[in-house]
């Protein structure tokens, strides 16, 4: 058995890991502190990423070496926009976090409205326009397609009381979303198995398998 | 036997079931074969129609929660693209990590090749904050948004980035994402833009993209772990470089084949537990008269 | 006036990208693009936000000696170390990451989150076992759907049934799926644009907070 020939971190890695594992058993202070070590040092990560990825290339390089060429002093703009948003945390002057947020949530919104429009309800609309009398058993899937499409829009507006014709309709709407969340939780199961494989195998072939020389 | 005592076992045994499920295969793998389908093929027939030159994208966009399934996924992409001298460029705009998962990636896969010169056959150009800001200022030019590489480094003086511009020198740009990131490729950067995207996802996000391979804003979708295993399957299927480097012991430990075997295991346990569940349900139900 | 001037400029740049995706204009598209880059910046400081919030909240718990006060100074010397070794080079005027950085995030902060998010795999076999009834007609194309999926998925499927289970897996995630998927995404998405045309409207204004001027 060799535990001294693995380095360090293999060993935090190996020993963080049957902390949070632990949970499965019941809560402890073992998993608590990992679950606390997570929480800081994800939070801490965030701010290391966004100073040496962003802040430094994109506004403390150019600022500090080519202030006026490159009209590069206009990035004064978004450096002050992003220092107000902490503003909110000084009583007196929070107000002025608000214009920071509004053009933050106004360039957003403006992005996400043509994203929303442009990039997903026409061309899935588009799409769901399919022929249903050529193209033999393809023409009957597509018909499948477009009453699914449109039953479950139907079941998704609530704007008209679920019955008679549109009840029915929303019902045939209900059928297929449970055939796309069955869908959906088969895919989830293999996506949370994969994650368990992962640290499992990590356990056994890096940390255990190492130690007997294996 | 008490049914209801079956039916509310104490889920500390269930949870040792899956355990065992899952460590038997690791230690003994099995390895089952697995067969490609069509959303997977099309990543692969895109990168084989490309010529040597073309530059691809390749966007990290996943921490270390989805690292199982989607680094084999990335390292049979990057062999892909290596082997057929496309240049690849590097980016992550996940903030828990894609970077990491690139440098990773990359560290494992460029050393089985002796030639690869960074800043002429690939770069990584490392991690931007702002989600869509980033995607749709690279249209305009990738260098203005990441003026320097992942440790720092011009990327104006790099000659492959003296080639892409922005979108319209990319073939493809293929995402890796976990979250809603892989659809921000399609419906922002596809749809405006009209690059071509490939999305490989984590098995959460993969039913939704099924809708945007239909409309064709997605070339590709690779569904977590099974996508994986596919693509190194076409990779095996055609390339004896491939069938060499999936049959190294180490690699094999790695690779998303063997994780298929965990699965295999898991989802026949799984499907017995709801069959199970659902007849000793049924069953304590009669015994009630209900 | 406090209120009304964001509502003015959330008016204002949030009409901007629309009316610049309608408008090739070279100066339109060249302001367009200011924005985007300037919003990386923005956003790089907005991501830390909830640090503030998080630290002060922490410093209260132990100050107060509540409930569970040593794990929010583990959470807090965990916040500092990596915080540090993320920033420091940066001061020193170097470039890349710090090399303890990258080893702190591959020997602690990677396994710790890739095993936190492990732990579901045993709740959703817990659940499969213990919850998931074909109580009524919906529940039962559910699961039947979902047997079959997850059949779909593993080399066992295609085994047993003489390779159909992958096609019939591919029918139902290519058709019933899909057009589920696509309803879904359709509704959602008008749902989202009109929220944001509610924002940039001023009609919406949860996101200024309560007014207290």
């Amino acid at each position: 058995m060799q535990p001294l020939g693995l380095s360090i971190g293999v060993w935090v890695n190996a020993l963080l890991t049957l902390c949070i594992l632990s949970f499965l058993y019941k809560d402890n202070p073992f998993f608590r502190f990992a679950e606390s070590l997570f929480a800081g040092m994800s939070l801490g990560y965030y701010i290391g990423i966004v100073t040496v990825q962003t802040l430094q290339p994109n506004l403390i390089q150019p600022l500090s070496e080519t202030f006026f060429g490159n009209y590069n002093y206009l990035l004064l703009i978004p450096m002050a926009l992003g220092i107000m948003l902490y503003f909110r945390y000084i009583p007196r002057i929070s107000w002025l976090a608000r214009i920071a947020l509004a053009v933050y949530i106004g360039y957003y919104v403006g992005v996400l409205m043509m994203q929303k429009i442009h990039g997903q309800v026409l061309p899935q609309t588009r799409d769901t326009i399919m022929p249903v009398t050529t193209g033999g058993i393809g023409a009957l899937w597509n018909l499948v397609v477009i009453i699914g499409v449109f039953s479950v829009l139907v079941y998704f507006y609530f704007s008209v009381e679920h019955k008679g014709v549109v009840g029915k309709v929303s019902r045939v709407g209900i059928w297929f979303l449970m055939v796309s969340f069955g869908a959906s939780f088969g895919y989830t199961i293999m996506a949370r198995i994969s994650l368990l494989m992962g640290r499992f195998s990590f356990l056994v072939n890096n940390w255990i398998r190492p130690m007997f020389g294996s | 036997m008490n049914l209801k005592k079956l039916l509310y076992i104490d889920r500390r045994i269930i949870y040792l079931v899956v355990a065992i499920g899952a460590l038997i295969p690791i230690i003994r793998p099995i390895g089952l074969p697995v067969v490609p389908t069509e959303p997977v093929i099309g990543l692969f027939d895109k990168l084989q129609s490309l010529s040597p030159g073309d530059a691809v994208i390749i966007s990290y966009d996943y921490g270390p929660s989805s690292e199982p399934e989607l680094n084999p996924m990335s390292a049979a992409i990057l062999r892909h693209c290596f082997h057929r001298d496309i240049r690849v460029i590097i980016m992550a705009i996940f903030p828990l990590g894609g970077v990491n998962m690139a440098i990773r990636q990359l560290e494992r896969v460029t050393g089985e090749f002796e030639d690869l010169e960074y800043g002429t056959d690939f770069v990584n150009l490392g991690y931007k904050d702002g989600g869509q800001a980033p995607m749709k200022a690279m249209a305009v030019s990738i260098r203005e948004v990441f003026p320097n590489d992942v440790d720092g480094n011009d990327t104006a003086s790099m000659p492959i980035m003296s080639k892409v511009q922005n979108y319209d020198d990319v073939k493809v740009v293929i995402s890796l994402a976990t979250g809603i990131i892989g659809e921000w490729w399609a419906d922002l950067v596809n749809a405006q833009f009209d690059v071509p995207v490939a999305v490989g996802c984590t098995a959460v996000s993969a039913p939704k993209y099924y809708a945007f391979l239909r409309s064709n804003q997605m070339i590709a979708v690779l569904g977590g772990l099974r996508g994986a295993s596919e693509y190194e399957e076409l990779l095996r299927r055609n390339f004896e470089w491939a069938r060499e480097v999936y049959s190294d012991p180490d690699e094999m430990k790695q690779s998303a084949t063997t994780g298929m075997d965990v699965q295999s295991i898991i989802h026949v346990i799984i499907i017995a537990f709801i069959i199970f569940g659902n007849v000793m349900y049924f069953a304590t139900g009669k015994e009630k008269g209900r | 006036m406090r209120r009304t001037i964001p509502l003015v400029l959330t008016f204002l740049v949030g009409m901007y990208p629309i009316f610049a995706f309608f408008v090739p204009h070279a100066t339109v598209s060249g302001v367009n693009q200011w924005l985007d880059k300037a919003l990386v910046i923005v956003a790089a400081f907005a991501l830390p936000l909830g640090v503030v919030n998080l630290v002060g909240m922490n410093l209260e718990k132990i100050k107060q000696r509540r409930a569970g006060w040593p794990y929010a100074i583990v959470l807090l010397a965990g916040l500092a170390v990596m915080a540090y070794f993320g920033v420091i080079g940066v001061i020193k005027g170097d470039t890349g990451f710090h090399p303890t950085f990258e080893v702190l995030f591959e020997s602690m902060v990677s396994p710790l989150q890739a095993t936190m998010f492990s732990l579901l795999a045993f709740y959703v076999a817990s659940a499969a076992y213990r919850a998931f009834r074909a109580r009524n007609v919906e529940a039962t194309i559910l699961l039947v759907a979902a047997i079959i999926v997850m059949m779909g998925r593993i080399p066992f499927g295609d085994m047993l049934t003489g390779g159909r289970m992958t096609p019939l897996s591919e029918w139902i995630m290519n058709k019933p799926n899909a057009a589920a998927q696509r309803g879904i995404i359709i509704g959602a998405a008008l749902g989202a644009a009109s929220m944001s045309i509610r924002v940039i409207l001023g009609i919406e204004r949860t996101y200024l907070g309560k007014s207290r001027d």
